[in-house]
């Protein structure tokens, strides 16, 4: 037995060097997926996100990617596209000279199959697209034709982010919901399935991708990691060459370790972390209560202990980063309530008729404490030592809140039921504010307590932003679009539906002994992240090797 | 014999009906958990999918909300026919399949463990009890006792660390290496040996206490009996009287245990397999608890459950032969 083992380890060792001397054959590898085991799925389409992460930024393709470093949308299988007909036609350019993996042309025919499919089989409208359209058709060899059933602009973002399938292998597939594309013929720059095993599989670039001389990689590679502290090993061991994981103190775990390879980047998605109070709460309903519950928090505590300083407090407005570019001029003037100030969060709660009692916490005119439960998921340790920060945040200006844990299952029902005081969440996202506010203040979500709304979690609402948001999906005016932005964003300030905690960032890191060229704070031509979505495409493409 | 063979169908009668009230919790107790499956794959997007894929999602996976009792009877009945439905957190992966990646490196990896382990301790167990109080004796049950006391992760996570990152004797992760053909080759089957070793090590070590004192608190009590004197008086060497008149009597309670240790091999060794990163059967069941994905977690409890209950029979048999007095 011993021996065997010896002589095991002796061939393992000459295989690892051997490994590591072969440079030319080194496949990006990367991490993007939490698993122990791959399942092969590359069916685009389905709703489910179960596929493989190339599958929509590798294999397949959308119409426009939305760049979110750059705040534009970046021509891909089409080149421009126009409004027509006071916004209710939407027409697009195809590319032309673009070949299937399997060298069939691809032309305006596949874009038109792809959104009829989706009208077809309902469970594959994630978007649900065919809300407002009405139909797709393909002119001619180069265009194509969106008519839209009633106004709605903001449909544009679903429709040119859509990936497109292959017409001619996609009209002989019986159930495509449930069809798993083992073997998937796309546009994408890489294509090709080298192998594929329950712990590693291999892609391989497509030989005929359209933008000549691209990729330069010529594989990719993906181990299964199902934690992170294995992805944390791999990237320093130099196993791993992209990855997007959370690493706590990355700078002396990682980037110390050797700064001239081990890079990272937490790019701002211009997204934020909220703190949600439920409006459904008879002392949180009113929106003096949520502004002095949000001066009573020390948001750059919350970023140091819960974020490890990986973020920055979030702006009042909910937006920042790159979507600060939607601010209204005036808002400095704004009241700034998310700047940490107890004094003031205590006066505003004695003039509201809550004083302290001789324990030092304050109550309601019947005597009865205000006290409240702060729900996160449990495990999400950044999440928890936030919420633990806001509690003793809280107890210096008189308010009880005990911080409870959920499993993600019974967190995320409580959330939907509206069953909480206040919580720690997300919030929608998109390629302009639009979706968040409407997440936040569209009476369309609200449901009653104990019912799913599958937004508006807290339940805030008023008419004058229902009215706003109609306008909006009725306009392709970039003026009118920032005019009622601003307003939402001013509608936002006074009533604080919820309460902005801390800028969104996404996990990205890189080491560059084998390949370069990856986004960086210099180079930001996009996010560093693979957890990007459709923008991973553009950094397989521009990858280089080294 | 005729009694052996009643022995033996009564208890396979006990089995299925241990095997159906298992079935029927499996059925109804993760749907007892709160949220829905759509849910929450909706909210893995964190707000990156608008709120209307609901309507999208509840119909890919044709979620009913039937009467449960309906569902119940339409479950037991694919369950009979070995259809064991497509799961959510894979969709639309058959079931069966997504066991199949796991199922036999989970039973390769614990249960290769498991039987180390078992019969190292036992053996450890009867020795020790026979030169009580000798060096042995003092030194082992106190040692594999404190060893055992370590929480498995810090124990499994130090060795990585130290055998695996900073000595580099074994792989980091994974049940074999990367330029490996799966399949029945040479370099495959020693390259998944190799990646075995320090996990297994680390799952011997901490159940290995438990084995040897179990067996040595029993070697002692069956030490004193009359007939082990009097195999003695008779002249018969040592190691006979230890292994084949004590040993054999003190295992069964061993072997009791064996059965039941088999159905903790089927549900993986989570810990194992997640520091590891070994693609087991543990990380499987968690993510379908996770995702609420009710068709994967009743085809892993089924499997579990069924494994338990045959592991069982088989150690009914065991003792058939071991302990004469289940043939009267």
């Amino acid at each position: 037995m011993l021996k065997i083992i010896l002589i095991s380890l002796s061939i393992f060792s000459i295989g690892c060097e051997t490994k590591k001397e072969r440079k030319e054959e080194r496949a990006l590898t990367i991490y993007q997926e939490n698993t122990a085991s791959w399942v092969r799925n590359f069916n685009p389409l389905s709703t489910s996100g179960t596929a493989r992460w190339p599958t929509s930024c590798g294999i397949y393709e959308p119409l426009f990617i939305y760049n979110s470093m750059q705040g534009e949308y970046i021509p891909w299988l089409c080149t421009d596209y126009k409004w027509e007909d006071n916004n209710k036609t939407l027409i697009m350019y195809v590319r032309e000279n673009v070949l299937w993996s399997d060298k069939t042309p691809f032309s305006s025919e596949d874009i038109a199959f792809t959104f009829n499919l989706k009208k077809k089989h309902k469970g594959l409208d994630t978007r649900d697209s065919w809300s407002y359209l009405k139909s797709v058709k393909a002119l001619n060899k180069t265009t194509v034709e969106f008519k839209f059933s009633r106004i709605y602009v903001p449909g544009f973002d679903a429709i040119v982010g859509q990936p497109i399938v292959a017409k001619h292998i996609w009209e002989k597939i019986k159930d495509p919901i449930r069809f798993s594309n083992p073997n998937p013929v796309g546009t994408g720059p890489f294509t090709e399935i080298l192998r594929f095993d329950n712990q590693v599989w291999e892609l391989g670039k497509n030989p005929n991708y359209w933008q000549p001389n691209k990729p330069e990689v010529k594989k990719l590679k993906f181990p299964a990691f199902p934690s992170n502290e294995q992805v944390t090993l791999a990237l320093i061991s130099g196993d791993l060459d992209w990855a997007g994981a959370f690493i706590p103190a990355i700078d002396r775990v990682y980037a110390k370790k050797n700064p001239e390879f081990h890079k990272y980047w937490f790019s701002e998605t211009g997204h934020t972390t909220f703190f949600y109070t439920n409006t459904m709460n008879k002392v949180l309903k009113d929106s003096k209560i949520r502004k002095a519950i949000s001066y009573a928090i020390d948001r750059s505590l919350v970023v140091k202990v819960g974020m490890y300083n990986y973020t920055e407090p979030a702006h009042v407005t909910g937006i920042s980063g790159k979507m600060a570019k939607w601010h209204p001029k005036d808002i400095e003037t704004k009241e700034n309530w998310v700047k940490y100030n107890p004094i003031l969060s205590n006066q505003i709660f004695d003039d509201a008729g809550y004083y302290k009692n001789k324990n030092g916490f304050r109550e309601d005119k019947n005597g009865d404490p205000l006290s409240f439960d702060i729900i996160v998921v449990s495990g999400w340790s950044d999440w928890i030592r936030s919420a633990q920060v806001i509690s003793q945040n809280l107890k210096k200006v008189g308010i009880k809140a005990k911080v409870k844990t959920y499993d993600f299952g019974a967190w995320m029902s409580r959330m939907q039921k509206g069953e909480f005081d206040m919580a720690i969440g997300w919030a929608e996202k998109g390629t302009n504010p639009f979706p968040l506010y409407r997440g936040m203040m569209s009476s369309r979500y609200i449901k009653p307590i104990g019912k799913d709304a599958d937004a508006n979690w807290h339940r805030f609402s008023t008419a004058e932003v229902d009215s706003l948001l109609l306008q909006f999906e009725k306009t392709s005016d970039k003026y009118v679009i920032k005019d009622i932005l601003h307003k939402l964003q001013n509608i936002f300030i006074d009533y604080a539906p919820a309460i902005p905690l801390f800028a969104e960032v996404s996990w990205g890191e890189c080491n560059t002994t084998y390949f370069t060229n990856f986004p960086s704070k210099k180079n930001p031509y996009a996010p560093l992240s693979p957890n990007s979505q459709l923008e991973n495409l553009m950094v397989l493409v521009n990858v280089k090797v080294r | 014999m005729s009694n052996s063979i009643r022995y033996l169908t009564r208890r396979l009668g006990f089995y299925s009906i241990a095997a159906w009230a298992a079935l029927t919790l499996n059925f109804f107790i993760p749907r007892l958990m709160p949220g829905d499956p759509a849910a929450i794959i909706f909210a893995r997007f964190r707000g990156k999918l608008t709120p209307e894929a609901m309507v999208a999602l509840r119909e890919t996976f044709g979620l009913t909300d039937g009467p449960l009792l309906i569902q119940y009877f339409s479950y037991i009945k694919s369950m009979f026919k070995g259809d064991l439905g497509v799961s959510i957190a894979y969709f639309p992966e058959p079931v069966a399949n997504i066991i199949s990646t796991g199922l036999l490196w989970t039973i390769f990896l614990a249960g290769t463990s498991l039987v180390i382990s078992f019969i190292i301790g036992t053996l450890l167990g009867a020795i020790i009890s026979w030169k009580r109080g000798g060096r042995l004796d003092s030194f082992l049950p106190p040692f594999l006792a404190f060893i055992g006391a370590f929480p498995y992760f810090w124990l499994a996570m130090l060795s990585l660390y130290i055998f695996g990152f900073k000595l580099e004797w074994f792989p980091l992760r994974h049940a074999y290496s990367d330029d490996v053909t799966v399949g029945l080759n040479i370099p495959f089957i020693f390259s998944s040996i190799y990646h075995a070793i320090l996990p297994a090590t680390t799952m011997v070590l901490v159940s290995l206490g438990g084995w040897m004192l179990s067996m040595r608190n029993t070697m002692i009590t069956t030490l004193g009996s009359d007939y082990i004197t009097l195999a003695r008086a008779k002249g018969l060497s040592s190691w006979i009287v230890m292994l084949k008149y004590a040993a054999r009597n003190a295992i069964l309670p061993n072997f009791t245990g064996f059965g039941m240790a088999l159905g903790f091999v089927l549900s993986g060794a989570l810990l194992t397999e997640i520091i590891f990163s070994y693609p087991g059967q543990g990380y499987l069941l968690l993510q379908a608890v996770r995702s609420q994905d009710f068709p994967l977690m009743q085809g892993l409890f089924m499997t579990i459950t069924l494994a338990v209950l045959a592991a069982n029979w088989f150690v009914d048999i065991a003792i058939l032969f071991l302990d004469p007095r289940t043939r009267k």
